[in-house]
């Protein structure tokens, strides 16, 4: 007998109520005879937040919100009775996840080719090559409207038609799996989840490019993804679905692994050229572009392994649904890593369009420790911070364009009043500085010189005349830099003057940093009438910094103390001040 | 191994689908799913199941993006709506053999059903 599941959970956060309600549904049910068929179970999360007590029936039933306990009868009565669904109690969705690149991540088994195969794997590759010419292929995705998805969102269908004009017979595909932002992993879950989705993309677009051999260019900091990409491409020789004659055709692909040396300016497509082919990896100005002069010289296309998997999906399912999603120009899905002070840090997929607020708090959860998310970070380290009072806006190229941040490959952070502006804009450079390759001077110097800056502000010595020269050093690395590193390097400080200006001047002119980030502006003082001399933060200092006895008391040795914070937080009567 | 051609493709989609639909176990086993101690999970499982429901397949699986609450355990049997377990320790993965698979009664607190569309999780 097919039993009925009804989920429970508070979702308003006390723990209890849970409980309660749960015990009250189980000796409903016992009274209404149905304990024989429904199972009522705590759930540990449903995925909404602040709207009462939920309900959810599985399998494929309902969901309710906001149930009070003289509404469970009704729902016995009229659900699971009837089969009746209780209108005003439904909860009306506000954000859902739509998933086509990670399709196929939690279902099938990565290093099993049969999985893939048992839900329509390879099947948009056989319709290629069967069916459409190259030509049509670049059409259907012409009129989907997918753009590359690794940040800058070059149309997919130019590309390639570019590159498929372009003079040669020996053509090049690139999967670039360089990811590098902090805080960004989408590519590492496909790549790892599901492998062959991203190979058969890769098929397709060398198909409609006319390209004989691909590459995947993997960080060696993935070896997971090195090695189940590997073995999918070992199986894949192995059923005939890479190698000559790819599934009795007459069209013939090869594939194989170069591996990235942790070099975040390899992720550019003409520093990536330069690696695979064995040299430093440094960019190149452009044009001439890799659709006409890449790989060895020879026309190349690289595209990310997000844009691959959408590929796949799109020539199996056709354009129809992708470009219903979306904003005029930007259309479909995008998948997002969401960290930062969130309840549920995780991967999202969400059509475009959708709100960075429905995003954050409704698929994150909200802040998870209650302090209001004050910025989003979108776009890594060429990105920008998005402050509150733009979280209306959907997420699409341009959209986010206009805030001055990037979509970026899909990392996104929320930022709470525990973080500090200029330390994350301070991070931010820094790692760009630590990534700059040297070759051109507005990205070695200029970067350099502009963190310097900051760290002065961010050690209370700056002055309004810094903040002046950060702009004038921003403005010249954008526009004089060689390539996207460098040009896109300042946008986390410039975004952090244009929207937090009020938090910089704190540490410039009052010298105070309010999330107490900045370890120069803070000093930690024992208040004598609160301590009640327990001695815990004595021994909790890592330097023995805290000195004194129980008659006279403790102070902090402001000229010891490193600044750790541990006395702040060990301290039960909140003796410990931080100034 | 034999070449795939389309005719086989077409056939292979088929048979394969028909076999997913039986009794399954599927473990989160991306790098965050393994950081989190999913493999000691997967062993853990695999062994129990093995012993006690030899029907039911224990697989592995990729992120399904709940990093957060990984080790992530997706349980579906026969009878009983599919769910999916999060941080899933070895106390739990006991348990969901013994209650779950063996007496078909689903564990409370450590269900996540999040809406998704289009995969099959719930």
């Amino acid at each position: 007998m097919n039993r009925t599941i009804v989920l429970i959970k508070d979702t308003a956060g006390t723990g209890d109520a849970t409980r309660e309600a749960h015990a009250q549904w189980v000796k409903k049910l016992r009274d209404a005879g149905l304990d024989g068929t429904v199972q009522a179970v705590r759930a540990a999360d449903l995925g909404i937040y602040n709207a009462g007590m939920a309900v959810k029936i599985l399998p494929e039933g309902p969901c309710y919100v906001n149930v009070r306990s003289e509404d469970i009868d009704r729902i016995i009565e009229t659900t699971l009775k009837q089969g009746t669904v209780i209108e005003e109690l439904t909860r009306h969705t506000v954000v859902e996840q739509v998933r086509i690149v990670l399709r196929n991540c939690g279902k099938v088994d990565p290093e099993n080719i049969d999985d893939y195969l048992g839900v329509g794997g390879y099947q948009g590759l056989s319709r290629c090559l069967f069916d459409l010419t190259p030509e049509q292929v670049i059409e259907e995705v012409k009129a989907s409207g997918l753009r590359g998805r690794g940040g800058a969102g070059y149309p997919c269908w130019l590309k390639w038609s570019l590159a498929r004009k372009a003079f040669g017979d020996e053509k090049y595909i690139v999967c670039n799996a360089d990811e590098g932002d902090p805080g960004a992993y989408m590519d590492r879950s496909v790549l790892e989840g599901d492998p062959y989705a991203i190979i058969e993309g890769m098929t397709i677009i060398a198909y409609a490019v006319g390209a004989k051999k691909g590459m995947f260019y993997i960080r060696a900091e993935y070896p997971l993804a090195i090695k189940r990409i590997q073995l999918a491409i070992d199986k894949a020789y192995g059923v005939g679905l890479l190698g000559e004659k790819i599934l009795g055709s007459e069209f013939s692909f090869d594939c194989e692994i170069r591996l990235g040396a942790g070099a975040f300016v390899c992720g550019e497509e003409t520093a990536l050229i330069a690696s695979i082919e064995g040299r430093r990896g440094t960019p190149r100005p452009r044009p001439p572009y890799p659709s006409d002069y890449g790989l060895w010289g020879k026309p190349t296309v690289i595209n990310n392994v997000e844009t691959m998997a959408n590929v796949s999906y799109l020539l199996l399912n056709g354009p129809g649904d992708f470009a219903r999603m979306g904003t005029e120009k930007s259309k479909g899905t995008k998948v997002f890593a969401l960290t930062g002070g969130v309840r549920n840090s995780g991967l999202v997929e969400i059509p475009m369009g959708t709100t960075l607020r429905s995003i954050v708090e409704g698929l994150g959860g909200g802040s998870a420790d209650g302090k209001p998310i004050k910025a989003i970070q979108t776009g890594g380290p060429s990105g920008g911070m998005i402050p509150a009072e733009h979280f209306d806006t959907p997420v699409s190229y341009e959209h986010l364009q206009a805030l001055g941040s990037i979509m970026g490959s899909g990392g996104m952070i929320a930022l709470t009043e525990n973080d500090c502006m200029v330390d994350i804009a301070k991070f931010y450079l820094g790692f760009c500085v630590d990534e700059s390759c040297g070759k051109c001077s507005p990205c070695r110097i200029g970067g350099f010189q502009m963190l310097l800056l900051l760290e002065k502000i961010a050690d209370g010595k700056g002055s309004q005349e810094d903040i002046t020269s950060i702009r004038r050093l921003a403005v010249a690395m954008q526009k004089a830099s060689l390539c996207g590193l460098g040009q896109s390097a300042p946008n986390p400080v410039l975004s952090t003057l244009q929207y937090f200006m009020k938090e910089i001047e704190e540490h410039v002119v009052e010298k105070k940093c309010r999330a107490g980030k900045c370890t120069s502006l803070l000093q930690y003082v024992i208040n004598p009438q609160a301590c009640k001399r327990c001695r815990l933060c004595v021994v909790n200092c890592p330097v023995n910094a805290i000195t004194g006895d129980r008659q006279v008391g403790y102070t902090v040795g402001q000229n010891v103390c490193i600044k750790c914070g541990k006395c702040y937080e060990v301290c039960k009567f909140e003796a410990v001040d931080r100034r | 191994m034999e070449k795939l051609t389309r005719e086989l493709l077409k056939k292979n989609s088929r048979e394969s689908t028909g076999r997913a639909a039986g009794s399954y176990v599927k473990v989160g086993m991306s790098s965050c799913g393994i950081a989190a101690g999913a493999q000691k999970i997967f062993d853990l499982l695999k062994e129990e199941i093995g012993r006690a429901h030899p029907e039911v397949a224990v697989e592995r699986c990729g992120c399904n993006g709940l990093c957060y609450a990984e080790p992530l355990v997706e349980v579906s049997i026969e009878g009983v709506p599919p769910v999916l377990y999060g941080q899933v320790t070895p106390d739990i993965a006991h348990r969901i053999v013994e209650e779950h698979l063996g007496d078909r009664r689903l564990l409370n607190d450590h269900i996540y059903a999040m809406a998704v569309k289009g995969t099959s999780a719930p």
